[in-house]
């Protein structure tokens, strides 16, 4: 059994709470007796009083040092400065907060953009453009999505306006391409007529009518039907439509920036 | 105490707007609870009359230092108990109070009961009392007030570490130190019956 040392002893004298000196003093007599020697000198020990004070002695202290203060010039701002800091501390804090999700916010717009030019990129822009020109990304995929279409559509108006109707090989990959447009060609008029655009909606309209009496055709495509069809584009126009919807698109995004950056800002 | 340390922080801040006399109501409040203890430590009245003045002056200097959320009681009280220190830890023992190790082996007859509170003792506790004075003059500065917080002030290891600008631990062994050496200063007088 170890003993307790005097700083023990002393320790558990000064403490206040059961320890386990307590306990150690309970079983061992030895402890116990120098413990009881250890209370007996600090008992002697009793406070010491201090000298009678009168009532009026505050009073007296006051006046004996009132002479020699200063006086304390005001200093509102040093009792606004302790209860303003915490505040401009949370302020601080937030102002950084918002600094970086902002930023953190416009890398992560600025890198979609990027990834949304890189999977569809636009086609040649016209001259006059500017290269880098800011557009909203959601917009920028619409008129990729519609660009391409047309340019598809074209393209499918071009050969069909040269094909012969006795060359399988020249009209059978042209219904093809017509049943490939004419999901996306009706996706393209619905949302024509969602963003308010007659031109737009009516030539995809007539797009709609060539396009599926070409990939509605049961059997092969006769020189009739060919020249029927083929009629009905140069009655539409249809070629020359869907070349000025294709040549418009640059213009469109840009009027529509210019009227952003000038009417909004 | 709640309405008191309202008070007080109303006081401070009349004083910190200019008013200085509000700084008596201060001082009227706490006057007597720090002469108690710049007494324990000095062993003085002059001395502790003095140490509430001085530190009643450092507290009204230092008063735009004080912070709102701080008990102005406890705050002072620590000033004094730092002045205190000064005042013992710059002056010189009185030889008077002095026991010296080497002390007339004639003063070491004095002997007490160990237990027992018999007609001697009574007789002699004056001569005690003295005794008991000069051995705690024997202390360090740092012992001595470390004893008196912890043994007459019944301050926790924690106030007086705070107190005297020390660790806990630190603060711990001053009272370790301060108990021995009083102790075996007063064990000559020790007898057993």
């Amino acid at each position: 059994m170890n003993h307790l040392n005097e700083e023990e002893l002393i320790e558990h004298y000064y403490s206040t709470g059961v320890d386990a000196a307590q306990e150690h003093l309970e079983q061992c007599a030895q402890c116990a007796e120098a413990f009881a020697a250890l209370k007996s000198d600090l008992g002697e020990f009793v406070a010491i009083e201090p000298p009678a004070r009168n009532a009026a002695y505050g009073d007296q202290v006051w006046h004996s040092i009132t002479s020699l203060l200063p006086v304390h010039e005001p200093r509102k701002s040093n009792w606004l400065r302790l209860n303003l800091w915490p505040g401009l501390g949370y302020a601080a804090a937030c102002a950084l907060l918002a600094a970086i999700a902002f930023s953190a916010g416009r890398q992560w717009e600025h890198r979609q953009v990027q990834t949304a030019v890189k999977v569809t990129p636009l086609p040649a822009q016209h001259p006059q453009q500017p290269a880098a020109e800011p557009v909203p990304p959601r917009e920028r995929v619409v008129v990729v999505v519609l660009s391409d279409h047309l340019d598809r559509s074209e393209r499918l108006l071009v050969e069909l306006k040269h094909a012969d109707a006795d060359s399988a090989e020249t009209v059978s990959p042209l219904r093809e391409e017509a049943r490939s447009l004419l999901a996306a060609n009706r996706i393209c008029r619905q949302d024509a007529k969602k963003i308010d655009d007659p031109d737009l909606a009516e030539a995809l309209g007539h797009l709609d009518h060539v396009l599926a009496e070409l990939a509605d055709r049961q059997g092969s495509l006769t020189a009739a039907d060919l020249a029927r069809l083929q009629n009905e584009m140069s009655a539409d126009g249809l070629l020359f439509q869907v070349r000025v919807l294709r040549s418009r698109i640059p213009n469109r995004r840009t009027d529509k920036t210019a009227r952003s950056e000038g009417g909004e800002i | 105490m709640v309405r008191m340390g309202q008070e007080d922080h109303a006081a401070i801040r009349a004083v910190l707007a200019g008013d200085k006399d509000a700084y008596g109501a201060l001082v009227v409040r706490h006057s007597a609870s720090l002469f108690r203890v710049a007494f324990r430590i000095t062993g003085n009245e002059a001395d502790a009359d003095d140490v509430v003045q001085e530190a009643f002056l450092r507290g009204y200097r230092k008063l735009d230092s004080f912070e709102s959320r701080s008990n102005f009681g406890t705050w002072i009280y620590r000033i004094a108990v730092r002045c205190a220190l000064d005042r013992i830890g710059g002056r010189k023992v009185d030889e008077r109070h002095r026991v010296a190790e080497a002390a007339d082996p004639e003063q070491d007859q004095v002997q007490v009961a160990d237990h027992a509170a018999g007609p001697d003792r009574l007789l002699l506790s004056g001569e005690i009392g003295a005794l008991q004075e000069a051995a705690m003059h024997s202390l360090t500065p740092t012992e001595r007030t470390a004893f008196v917080l912890r043994h007459m002030e019944d301050r926790t290891t924690e106030e007086i570490a705070a107190v005297l600008g020390v660790a806990p631990n630190a603060a711990k062994q001053a009272v370790f130190r301060a108990v021995h050496k009083l102790r075996l200063r007063l064990s000559p007088l020790r007898v057993s019956i």
